[in-house]
């Protein structure tokens, strides 16, 4: 059953295209600046010093690792967030209300849960190694926006799930 | 199954193919088929007495309980 007009589908389909391949391509830096860490580390280092919001160089090897680490799983996530919603999207083009839609929108909220709770040592590594209010040190941590799209995520997928039992319902109602 | 639909004896009686009825009252063959087989899992009113207007019967002519006994 198709419920909005095809050209929205193909907007959407694109921007989910652009927004996952800008998630793989922030990936790829990320873990070419950990690569970095591990094998270039004085180059490395030589060029933190010039950065006025870290406190102290010497020390943030292992630290700055661990964040890139955090950083490739919350991307990682993210991707994986846009993959379900792919498909959540391919599906509504023919009939979203089906049970594989509620599961989509069930692990979507879960990956949500899973961001979240990796901002919390991003946030952790990030203020210990940068100065207190740069921009760095406020990366990650709690975040009302993202607690409201779990809760949303949620809601939709229990929202979905009744609606794929109540379309089951009327198969085979004449 | 328990209800039993006797879509089947009514057309016969008025000499009535399931395509003339499909066409009458405007819902498709493949629907009544499904009807007429015993397959439908529910009823609606208004299929009900769009039938029973064209078939000029009650809804008790054309549904029937048989207990699986």
């Amino acid at each position: 059953m198709p419920t909005t007009n095809p050209t929205l589908f193909r907007a959407t389909h694109g921007l989910l295209w652009l927004m996952l391949t800008l998630v793989v391509a922030a990936a790829l830096i990320v873990a070419g600046v950990a690569i970095a860490l591990v094998v270039a580390w004085p180059d490395v280092m030589a060029e933190i010093r010039t950065m006025p919001e870290f406190v102290d160089v010497a020390t943030i090897r292992f630290p700055l690792g661990i964040l890139m680490l955090l950083l490739i799983a919350v991307l990682g996530v993210a991707a994986y967030i846009l993959r379900q919603l792919q498909a959540l999207v391919t599906s509504a083009s023919r009939d979203p209300f089906i049970v594989d839609n509620a599961a989509r929108l069930r692990r979507i909220g879960w990956s949500l849960v899973t961001i979240q709770v990796l901002a919390l040592p991003v946030h952790w590594t990030a203020a210990n190694i940068a100065r207190a209010g740069s921009e760095f040190s406020q990366m990650g941590g709690l975040s009302i926006g993202s607690l409201l799209s779990i809760l949303l995520a949620f809601v939709l997928a229990a929202v979905f799930e009744q609606g794929a039992a109540m379309r089951g319902e009327l198969e085979g109602t004449v | 199954m328990a209800i039993v639909v006797k879509l089947d004896d009514l057309l016969h009686a008025k000499r009535m193919t399931l395509t003339d009825l499909s066409e009458r009252i405007g819902i498709t063959l493949a629907n009544l088929s499904i009807l007429k087989t015993g397959k439908a899992k529910a009823m609606r009113f208004s299929t009900l007495e769009a039938i029973c207007t064209e078939l000029e019967c009650q809804p008790g002519d054309l549904l029937a309980f048989e207990t699986d006994r």
